[in-house]
């Protein structure tokens, strides 16, 4: 029971961390080229939402793994 | 009557489904029902909405694709974005015969089912034939397994994506509405509206990218 709660905190904890860092530095990269050259920013802009769901979809992996945990609970 | 309803196994998530589809075609139909040269009220902001998209899908698929394939990821986005903005509106997913529907996995399923099914269909049709399953074995035949991998688990992370943003964020939403039900969920909506209208962008944008890569790579050029 007490295993459960700890592990499903886990989870979506630690799946959390990766696409962080990767979408910290992906937002970095993006913003950086749209200063350097506002008339891309459109594109960019797309090409960093497309980037980001592709990096966010595993910490949604995490909190689904953190919800069936929840429901065994 | 949504009792009677839910009692014989549809959801509240299908009703609301079904009220998002209704309003659709209701605002189609008045928006098109007489067409005028210089748009004015109705049709003039349904125009523009759709003309916006339209350019925003040809800078990704391009103009033959983006001609053929429009309607589709068009409204799979419109759909995705109301199922989505239907989870702010008052009492949504505790009155009943309202819910988001892309709050169910079986909603979002079909409509990555939908998507996938249309990207193999392109592939095969613009290739006039089974040559598109080609794509599976180069560069080398021994990858076969991990390509034939690769595409049957886009619908799988199509699914999953949607389903879990959506009902992530309702059930946060509602956490906070327990710890403290002023202000704080309050938050999170606006959060929500963001999220939703970008779910229902990535959405579309990937049927589209997928779409895309199945097409032969000459036809850019035609």
């Amino acid at each position: 029971m007490g295993l459960i709660a700890i592990g499903a905190g886990l989870a979506i904890g630690l799946a959390a961390i990766g696409p962080g860092i990767g979408q910290g530095l992906a937002a970095a990269k993006a913003l950086e080229g749209m200063a350097r050259q506002p008339e891309a920013a459109g594109m960019l802009r797309t090409n960093m939402i497309l980037s980001f769901a592709f990096m966010e979809s595993l910490s949604i992996y995490g909190l689904l793994i953190a919800f069936l945990l929840f429901a065994k609970m | 009557m949504f009792d009677t309803l839910n009692e014989m196994g549809i959801s509240n998530g299908m009703i609301t489904s079904m009220g998002i589809t209704i309003f659709l075609c209701v605002v189609a139909i008045i928006a098109g029902r007489n067409l005028k040269l210089v748009p004015s009220g109705m049709q003039n902001a349904v125009e523009w909405a759709i003309g916006s998209l339209y350019n925003f899908y040809e800078g990704i698929m391009g103009k033959e694709a983006c001609k053929r394939y429009f309607p589709l990821v068009a409204s799979l986005f419109i759909y995705i974005l109301f199922c989505n903005y239907s989870g702010l509106l008052p009492g949504s997913g505790h009155i009943s015969g309202l819910a988001p529907p892309t709050a169910s996995i079986n909603c979002t399923m079909a409509l990555a089912v939908v998507a996938f099914v249309s990207m193999i269909a392109v592939g095969i049709g613009s290739h006039h034939g089974l040559s598109y399953f080609r794509h599976w074995l180069q560069p080398f035949a021994f990858l076969l397994p991990l390509m034939m991998l690769e595409d049957l688990v886009k619908p799988v992370s199509l699914t999953l994506r949607l389903y879990g943003n959506v009902y992530g964020e309702e059930t946060i939403t509602s956490v906070f509405f327990d710890m403290l039900p002023v202000g704080l969920p309050v938050i999170m909506q606006a959060f929500s509206v963001l999220m939703g209208l970008i779910q229902a962008l990535v959405f579309s944008l990937l049927t589209a990218i997928y779409i895309k890569e199945a097409m032969p790579e000459d036809e850019e050029h035609l």
